[in-house]
């Protein structure tokens, strides 16, 4: 534990308040330059915000979806659960950076994707909602929440697969008994029962996509660039490590201090029930 | 002759280099090979270890073997060749630790981008070649001695260069496109890509710009800033792409942009409705470049090598196999002989003529303060 994780960590906030000695050079002395955080947090403060409310609502949109995705396979799965949790996981077991590559040719402008929305005649509703720019969805914000989401909805689906699972059908037949129907039964047992699941699919969701670099490479556009996109720059090209330290620091408190409130909240509420 | 590759060496790098970011930025471990007593007869073994970019070489067929199998048949050297260079950026983060600490890396060859071959020079991070053990040196194009990046030119050799232009799709564009300003024409809004290599891009720009690249300084890219950062507040920019541009312009995403030659005249093989113009402004001159790091232990098997490969018979097999500009004088000629290659010798984009040379700019180098400030503004603009 120490090895691996508070010594990594000790270099990354030393180097993140010391100044370079040279450009090209990984020695750099520590000055409790504390300026590194502010310079950071001037320039790279739209962008941080930006990445959060991206990975913000690539986590809501996989909650939306892999709920009853999650639901539908472990309630009315039966003997073909795991056919479909097999159907969840298979395009995962290529590359990710394939993967998010793929969607470029899918959303291309004269791509499948487009083409069926046009179609549809869906295109200018779209573009009324900013979903679709200029005819294109490659290249926008919506191709990158697209591919956010995407690439989190088995991180959301496998744990509440797993919760939903969990809950003992007596408690059902319980609530069944009591006269609670479906919708009662949702609310008062179901939910409350895989809160769990989805607190932790909302972690495994958000912490990787408020990190991500290569969704915002491969299907955004100069405009939608994340915080992952930046740190590569100050690491690979600019060379700042000191900057990029301070940089990584803030995104690792930013993101605990979202889990310490989320993990807060949602603890009570699961004990509490609603 | 090697049949077409399916992927251009650049093409292939950004596929692959966000794969090895990961490799990267953990420490290098494989470079300590420990300083050696026998350094002497380190410089004589029999071996060799080159690292280069993917699909930079003939690889060979059965029957006909490539470069790298035919030079060891020859001299008995055992090559280790490596295809590891992906992004220029990213090789640089990945041998600097080792250097900057005075190791020395497995590799006796490495063959970075100019501008990173010049840093490494500057850092004095290379040797110098054993030019006495290279009479093939001398044919090195005239255009290419003693080059910017490399001013006595003792430090390096390059492998291939090429142009920096301006690629289109004529059926997206609709017209033939010959300046830079037609990057900016308001009709292809959304529809016009920029190259993430700095040099590139607002070296391209700095001679629309009526500046020289050849000797930048940041107030003579301002204007070449501003106007990139005005198109992309326009929407004109619709990304900012390494290699994967060659995907948005057979898709259609681009109608325009920025390219590196030898890419489009290997897909305009296949594509006629790819051009490749170099603006009237002019176009920047690349190259990647053979160094020895620091403390290489095999240097004539080093030399050897460089030797063969700046033979003209064997540079011509290289050349038709990658499609960029050979460094070595006589491969047109070569190439001009078999009926199979000899369209790529009558190719501009990779035998460029005197008229064309005299269009063509070499970035030239950047101090670090320089540099730094540049990437700055660059990245601003980018959105990296």
């Amino acid at each position: 534990m120490a090895l691996f994780f508070l010594l990594p960590l000790a270099a990354l906030v030393r180097m993140s308040l010391s100044e370079q000695t040279q450009r090209f050079s990984l020695d750099a002395m520590f000055t409790g330059r504390v300026a590194n955080y502010t310079e950071v947090l001037v320039q790279y403060g739209p962008v941080l915000w930006r990445s959060l409310a991206f990975a913000g609502v690539a986590t809501l949109l996989c909650g939306l979806i892999g709920y009853p995705m999650a639901y539908a396979i472990s309630r009315q799965g039966g003997r073909w659960k795991p056919l479909l949790l097999g159907l969840v996981v298979v395009p995962f077991f290529t590359s990710y950076l394939v993967r998010t590559i793929a969607w470029t040719t899918l959303l291309a402008d004269q791509g499948p994707v487009l083409a069926l929305l046009s179609w549809l005649g869906l295109v200018s509703p779209l573009e009324r909602l900013g979903l679709v720019v200029e005819g294109r969805i490659l290249n926008t914000a919506a191709a990158v929440i697209g591919g956010l989401t995407y690439n989190g909805l088995p991180f959301m689906v496998l744990p509440l697969v797993v919760s939903l699972e969990k809950i003992d059908p007596r408690l059902l037949e319980a609530a069944a008994d009591l006269h609670a129907r479906g919708g009662r039964t949702f609310r008062r047992v179901i939910w409350p029962l895989s809160l769990p699941g989805l607190l932790a699919g909302v972690l495994l969701t958000f912490i990787p996509a408020a990190g991500d670099l290569v969704n915002a490479q491969y299907l955004g556009g100069p405009g939608n660039r994340m915080i992952g996109n930046s740190l590569q720059n100050l690491l690979l090209v600019q060379n700042r490590y000191p900057a990029a330290a301070a940089l990584g620091v803030v995104l690792m408190v930013m993101l605990s201090l979202l889990l310490v409130l989320s993990l807060g909240k949602l603890d009570r509420d699961s004990l509490t029930g609603p | 002759m090697p049949p077409d590759l399916p992927l251009s060496r650049r093409r292939f790098l950004a596929r692959s280099s966000w794969a090895l970011i990961g490799v990267t930025l953990a420490p290098s471990l494989a470079a300590c090979t420990g300083q050696g007593k026998d350094s002497e007869a380190a410089a004589k073994a029999k071996r060799l270890v080159i690292s280069s970019w993917p699909l930079y070489i003939d690889p060979g067929t059965k029957d006909d073997p490539g470069s790298v199998e035919r030079f060891s048949k020859q001299t008995g050297i055992d090559v280790t060749y490596k295809e590891d260079i992906n992004d220029p950026l990213a090789f640089f983060s990945r041998i600097q630790p080792d250097l900057a600490a005075g190791k020395r890396l497995p590799q006796d060859i490495i063959v970075p981008t100019y501008w990173v071959a010049q840093r490494l020079i500057d850092l004095d991070w290379v040797d110098p070649l054993p030019l006495s053990q290279i009479p093939n040196a001398a044919n090195l194009l005239p255009s290419l001695d003693k080059p910017s990046w490399d001013p006595s030119g003792r430090f390096s050799l390059p492998w291939q260069t090429g142009i920096t232009g301006i690629a289109y799709n004529i059926e997206a564009t609709g017209r033939e496109l010959r300046s830079v300003d037609d990057l900016f024409d308001p009709a292809f809004r959304g529809k016009v890509g920029f190259l993430t290599e700095m040099r590139d891009t607002i070296g391209l720009l700095m001679l629309a710009d009526g500046q020289d690249p050849a000797k930048p300084s940041f107030r003579s890219a301002e204007g070449a800033f501003n106007r990139l950062e005005q198109a992309k507040a326009d929407g004109q920019i619709r990304a900012f792409t390494g290699n994967d541009y060659q995907d948005d312009l057979l898709a259609g995403n681009f109608a325009a942009c920025v390219a590196w030659s030898g890419d489009v005249a290997q897909l305009s093989l296949e594509q006629p409705k790819l051009r490749f113009v170099v603006p009237e402004s002019g176009g920047i001159r690349f190259a990647d470049v053979m160094v020895m790091p620091k403390g290489a232990p095999h240097r004539d098997a080093a030399a050897a090598w460089m030797n063969f490969v700046y033979d003209p018979v064997n540079a011509a097999r290289i050349a038709a196999a990658v499609n960029y500009i050979s460094p070595v004088r006589g491969v047109a000629e070569i190439l001009a002989r078999d009926p199979a290659t000899a369209a790529m010798a009558r190719n501009p984009l990779m035998f460029p003529d005197a008229a064309m040379e005299r269009r063509l700019t070499k970035f030239g180098p950047l101090s670090p303060e320089e540099e730094s400030r540049f990437d700055a503004r660059f990245a601003a603009i980018t959105g990296g």
